[in-house]
């Protein structure tokens, strides 16, 4: 081999390296390519889930907070509503005890007193007693004084049984009825109570006490005249 | 043989393969590179979609605010009418029912 070849070889030897060096570069810059794109999507498609992910929790909270927000909204108002009707219910049979008052201060006495007389006979009648306790207010013993044998007789006569004794309470008086003075006192709107002599048996007919089992008998009798046309 | 001609031609083959490891190395070097330059982009790109959806939902935000306000405005003016009929039908039969009460309470059966 003479030099000229020898020339000749390193030359090809210096271009073969310099091309494998380069399509091996050209190689990894290709897969560096195709790996950057690969990577990108990937990331981009990741992270884009994570934020989504987070943006729908969040608008699932919004949507959840706004339910919730609602039917706060919606159960203060039914609450509104129902006290709203509590209160006219109350404030009705607020009336119905203050007109109690007209009752006791009837212009005439016959009223109430006949009042007192057929209190104190249904009494009777319930106690069935030979011997019996009477309470009524202070201001109410007169009249009471007044009815009580015509009372024992009705009873007589309707149990056919002999006129019980009636003991009048002159110790211990029901309250006086309500006035600005005493409106936190108890009061009693007329009317008695009776019991059997061992007071084991209470007959409590005081015009309060009447009132109250009444209101509580026709409340469902009110409240569909009040709210049946209402959707609460 | 020439000893100066042997040593040339091996130092070029040195220096061939020298400036071949610079070729592959620098290839390696912008693929190091172009990953890195992936991952700002993703980041930027992730930051868009970030503002985007941001956008959105405070666009949902005060959407709901509005619809929320209404909502509840709706129900009060209801609430407020259910009370205003309430209050009605209480004045027509009020007094009825006070006289049917105080009917019972003075209507003595014995």
């Amino acid at each position: 081999m003479n030099d000229a070849d020898v020339s000749k070889q390193i030359q090809q030897m210096v271009r073969f390296i310099r091309q494998e060096a380069e399509e091996k570069a050209n190689e990894i810059s290709v897969s560096a390519e195709e790996e950057f794109n690969i990577e990108k999507l990937q990331l981009v498609e990741a992270d884009k889930k994570k934020i989504r992910q987070e943006y729908e929790r969040k608008e699932r909270q919004v949507e959840i907070r706004k339910k919730i927000e609602y039917s706060m909204q919606l159960n203060a108002s039914r609450i509104k509503v129902l006290q709203a009707q509590d209160d006219v219910i109350s404030s009705m049979k607020e009336a119905a005890s203050k007109e109690l008052l007209t009752v006791s201060h009837h212009h005439d006495d016959h009223v109430y007193r006949n009042l007192l007389k057929d209190l104190i006979v249904q009494c009777l009648l319930r106690l069935k007693e030979p011997s019996v306790l009477l309470r009524c207010r202070k201001d109410d013993l007169h009249l009471v004084e007044n009815v009580l044998d015509s009372a024992a007789q009705e009873y007589a006569e309707k149990a056919n049984v002999d006129p019980p004794e009636i003991i009048v309470d002159n110790q211990v008086y029901l309250p006086p009825g309500p006035s600005r003075h005493n409106s936190h006192d108890l009061y009693c709107s007329g009317g008695v109570v009776l019991a059997s002599r061992d007071g084991k048996i209470v007959c409590e007919n005081t015009l309060d006490a009447r009132l109250d089992v009444v209101f509580r008998k026709k409340l469902p009798e009110i409240r569909k005249q009040l709210f049946g046309q209402i959707v609460a | 043989m020439d000893p100066f001609k042997g040593q040339g031609g091996i130092q070029m083959l040195l220096i061939a393969e020298q400036e071949a490891q610079h070729i592959v190395s620098n290839a390696r070097n912008l693929r190091t590179q172009r990953l890195k330059q992936a991952k700002d982009e993703v980041e930027r790109e992730a930051a868009q979609y970030r503002s985007h959806m941001e956008d959105e939902y405070q666009k949902l935000i005060s959407e709901n605010t509005g619809s929320s306000g209404s909502n509840v405005k709706r129900l009060e003016e209801e609430t407020d009418a259910k009370i205003k009929n309430l209050k009605k039908s209480t004045s027509k039969i009020s007094s009825e029912v006070v006289d049917m009460l105080l009917k019972y309470v003075t209507n003595i059966k014995t």
